[in-house]
């Protein structure tokens, strides 16, 4: 989706994924100013701004992780425009020192904050619940379900945000993020939003005192917004009858469809909530003293469940509340097909019977893998020719967590991103092991330099690989402090990682992974060596210099020699390019991306012949 | 009104979630209500990608077992691993060729027959068409065009609630100038293999 969503006069259907719609809202709210951290399911929204970035209406950045993007854009909203930080839901965790001030400071200018959460976690290492950071935070809360309304809220969150001088949670989830669907809509604002920067300490500066003022002027504004969440067309009430529902989210999708197809429609109450933070406290004690017994649908925590829960407590209705059960748990997504179960559960139904095929349960899997030409692999293949089984390997989050599949098996344990090298640090001190940590450039950037440092400042026993492949390859290939060229051009000011690793004090050692020798040589030597020791193994992503025209041309590897004489690089190596046909070894020259890796393993493996293709 | 729920499954780099798209313009422009899903992530990573897409009033962008009134299989392997997705009745169109995965190429697992798609869903779906895409896409010019040789043919059966001039009008719109030619040879080879693998 392109210049289409820049365009000033509204009123054009668009078909958009659900993150385009969130770019279009947050213009249409007068949004000046974007910085984000990539993390699927939220990047098409950053990506999406890049690259309509030139001459665009607004300043963007890829800022260097999400504590640093929140803390860009609440200096943007201090001094007057309407600002976006973007991330995934662990990305909060990152910005969560900021973010648990950053209401109390205000945002003069507006600020919204969009957190897709990743329920089942399609793509992430866990599935936390950030509406809970809407409750810790004080921030009020909108949950889309639909393109449409990820739109709409977009702008409205910005718009309520401006208005209140206080920052708000867009809280998307998976499912949200990647709908497509039409989308209506409005016009962009006319004249640009300020609100200009007036000097005054004691509104913008919490030390303990004014921090207690401004504790107090943050829950009147909460406390205030009762009343607007009472109000606001995004909590919609429908149907009749004393059993109810209340749900919001992409749950809500799930509960109007199952309600239809089991003719429920008209016959039970809705409560559908959008603006979910703070609750509409008083819609919702009119709607459960109109019913008997209520179900809430949420996914993830019974966070909604619990608040309904006391609110009942609390006005003393008698009304019989359900929620998390075997139907609707706490782990994992919703679907039709629970929300069916719970449904019929719920107003005496039995059952219901699925009728659908059976396939045999071993059938071969497909699972990701590290492509065919990909640097990592040859860093992987390098690392365990030196240490096999012998050390202790501390992984962090990228592409290159794939190593972890066999055969390198490159990840022993993980918590979070740029943890590897102070994880490792901390797993060689206490047990003496040989650690080695690897790292991605974009996390190296993102939060593993403060981990070199620790391991500079205290001799920890850990050699680091930083695996660099010139570009954030897992979320999307977007450009990070240390790229040399992005898909405008070369990037102006990168950032020069071996004298930044330098100045922390160590020496790095350089090495192109696909070189083997060179890589083997630097390896064995270092892993003579104690403390602290950095290898960066750097040569660019093959998709992403295709993507930046700089794929150099080559021709595929082939076998030259026996077959039979390949089956060890096969098993080590695991090339995606290999093939065994008819119970021979081949490479698949459709497949293969001519690194030339292989060829270096075996002398029964040889670079293409030009006539060859 | 028509409603229905096609679920969509391939491997990255198959053009599954840009057929989702050209479908989900088409329905759009025949009036209809839609909303489609895509789970994305590890696509460009060989890994399988899923998609939906409901058209006709439906909220939800999920398709749970059973549901699905449509599956369009864009490799042999993922049609049948998505057979459970299908509603008894529902329509199965795939393409019949395989792009193994790496268990298979490494010899370490066997990769299923066509017949396995087939004799499963006997007697189950109304109808199964299996055509070879990637091979009538290269035909017409591209195997890159093998997504569109898959809804030709999906079309011709009578599993879309759209035509084949509908997606041929789709294709002529939303595709650029250059690619428009192949990916409607594409579009009718598709169609006459299914129509051909239906009269068979
Ligand atoms: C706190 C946090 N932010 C963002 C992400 C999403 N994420 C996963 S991997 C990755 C980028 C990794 O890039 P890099 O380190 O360069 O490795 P590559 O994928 O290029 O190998 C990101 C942003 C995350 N998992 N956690
Ligand atoms: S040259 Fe060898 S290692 Fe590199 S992509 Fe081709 S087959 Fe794989």
């Amino acid at each position: 989706m392109g210049k289409e969503l820049l365009k000033t006069e509204g009123g054009d259907t668009l078909l958009l994924l659900g993150n385009e719609a969130i770019v279009r809202g947050t213009l249409e709210g007068g949004v000046r100013f974007v910085t984000c951290y990539p993390g699927t399911p939220s990047s098409e929204a950053p990506d999406t701004f890049f690259r309509l970035s030139q001459g665009a209406p607004y300043y963007f950045e890829y800022s260097v992780n999400e504590k640093v993007a929140l803390e860009v854009a609440g200096g943007a909203t201090l001094a007057g425009l309407p600002s976006l930080c973007t991330m995934k839901h662990v990305g909060v965790n990152v910005a969560a020192d900021p973010l648990m001030t950053l209401a109390y400071v205000s945002a003069p200018g507006g600020l919204v904050l969009l957190s897709a959460d990743d329920p089942g976690c399609h793509s992430s290492q866990n599935e936390q619940d950030n509406r809970i950071y809407a409750r810790l935070g004080g921030l009020p809360c909108f949950e889309p379900a639909t393109a449409q309304e990820c739109k709409d809220m977009a702008r409205d969150a910005m718009l309520l945000s401006r208005k209140l001088e206080t920052p708000v949670l867009l809280r998307t989830t998976t499912r949200v993020n990647h709908v497509r669907g039409p989308v209506v809509t409005g016009d962009l604002p006319a004249t640009p939003y300020e609100k200009p920067f007036v000097k005054d300490p004691a509104k913008y500066v919490p030390l303990p005192a004014s921090a207690r003022v401004m504790h107090k002027r943050l829950r009147a504004i909460l406390d205030g917004l009762v009343a607007e969440a009472d109000a606001s067309p995004y909590n919609v009430e429908s149907g009749a009858g004393e059993l109810g529902f209340i749900s919001s989210g992409v749950s809500r999708n799930y509960l109007t469809d199952v309600l239809e197809e089991e003719g429920l429609v008209g016959k039970v109450r809705l409560l559908e909530l959008g603006l979910t933070y703070p609750l509409p406290e008083n819609r919702i004690a009119a709607f459960l003293s109109a019913c008997k017994k209520v179900l809430i649908v949420e996914e993830l925590e019974p966070v909604l469940e619990n608040e309904i829960r006391a609110l009942a407590q609390t006005r003393g209705i008698s009304v019989e509340i359900l929620g998390k059960s075997e139907h609707l748990p706490r782990l994992g997504e919703f679907s039709t097909a629970n929300v069916r179960q719970a449904v019929r559960a719920f107003v005496g139904q039995p059952a219901a019977v699925v009728d659908a095929l059976t396939v045999p349960g071993d059938l071969p899997r497909r699972p990701p893998n590290l492509c065919a030409g990909c640097p990592h692999r040859a860093a992987y293949y390098a690392v365990r020719e030196v240490y096999g089984d012998n050390a202790v390997y501390s992984s962090d989050i990228g592409c290159y967590t794939l190593g972890f599949l066999p055969p390198f098996r490159a990840a022993d344990f993980l918590l979070c991103m740029g943890s590897s090298i102070s994880t490792g640090a901390g797993f060689a001190r206490a047990s003496g092991k040989p650690v080695v940590a690897f790292i991605g450039d974009s996390t190296f950037f993102h939060s593993g330099i403060t981990g070199l440092i620790d391991a500079v400042a205290y001799k920890h026993d850990v050699l680091i690989v930083i695996l660099d492949n010139r570009t954030t390859a897992m979320t999307g290939h977007q450009p990070n402090p240390g790229v040399d060229t992005t898909i405008f051009g070369e990037n102006p000011n990168p950032v020069d990682l071996m004298a930044l690793i330098r100045a922390c004090g160590v020496e790095p050692v350089k090495v192109n992974p696909l070189n083997h020798k060179a890589t083997l040589a630097a390896l064995t030597e270092l892993s003579k060596q104690t403390g602290p020791r950095v290898l960066v193994a750097e040569y660019p992503c093959p998709i992403h210099a295709r993507r930046v025209g700089q794929a150099k041309k080559t021709l595929p590897a082939r076998v030259a020699g026996d077959p039979a004489a390949c089956l060890t690089v096969r098993d080590n190596l695991a090339c995606p390019a290999f093939a065994m046909v008819d119970g021979q070894f081949t490479i698949n020259a459709e497949q293969c991306d001519g690194c030339m890796f292989c060829v270096q393993l075996s002398p029964d493996l040889k670079p293409g012949k030009k006539e060859a293709k | 009104m028509t409603r229905a729920r096609i679920f969509f499954t391939g491997v990255g780099g198959q053009g599954t979630l840009t057929a989702t798209t050209l479908l989900a313009r088409t329905a759009l422009d025949a009036g209809l209500p839609v909303t489609s899903g895509e789970i994305h992530g590890m696509a460009q990573r060989g890994g399988v990608v899923e998609s939906t897409l409901l058209v006709g009033g439906y909220k939800s962008a999920i398709i749970a077992p059973g549901e699905a009134d449509v599956i369009l299989g864009f490799e042999l392997l993922e049609t049948l691993r998505a057979l459970p997705m299908l509603r008894r009745g529902g329509f199965v169109v795939g393409n019949s060729e395989a792009l193994q995965p790496v268990g298979v190429c490494l010899g370490r697992e066997c990769y299923p027959p066509l017949e396995a798609v087939l004799e499963t869903a006997k007697g189950f779906a109304a109808q199964v068409v299996l055509a070879p895409c990637i091979s009538l896409a290269e035909q017409a010019g591209t195997a890159k065009a093998a997504n569109t040789v898959l809804l030709g043919a999906a079309a011709a059966c009578g599993a879309l609630p759209f035509s084949v001039a509908d997606l041929t009008r789709s294709i002529e719109k939303y595709l650029k100038p250059k690619l428009v030619d192949v990916n409607l040879k594409a579009l009718a080879l598709g169609a006459e293999a299914a129509k051909a693998g239906q009269a068979a």
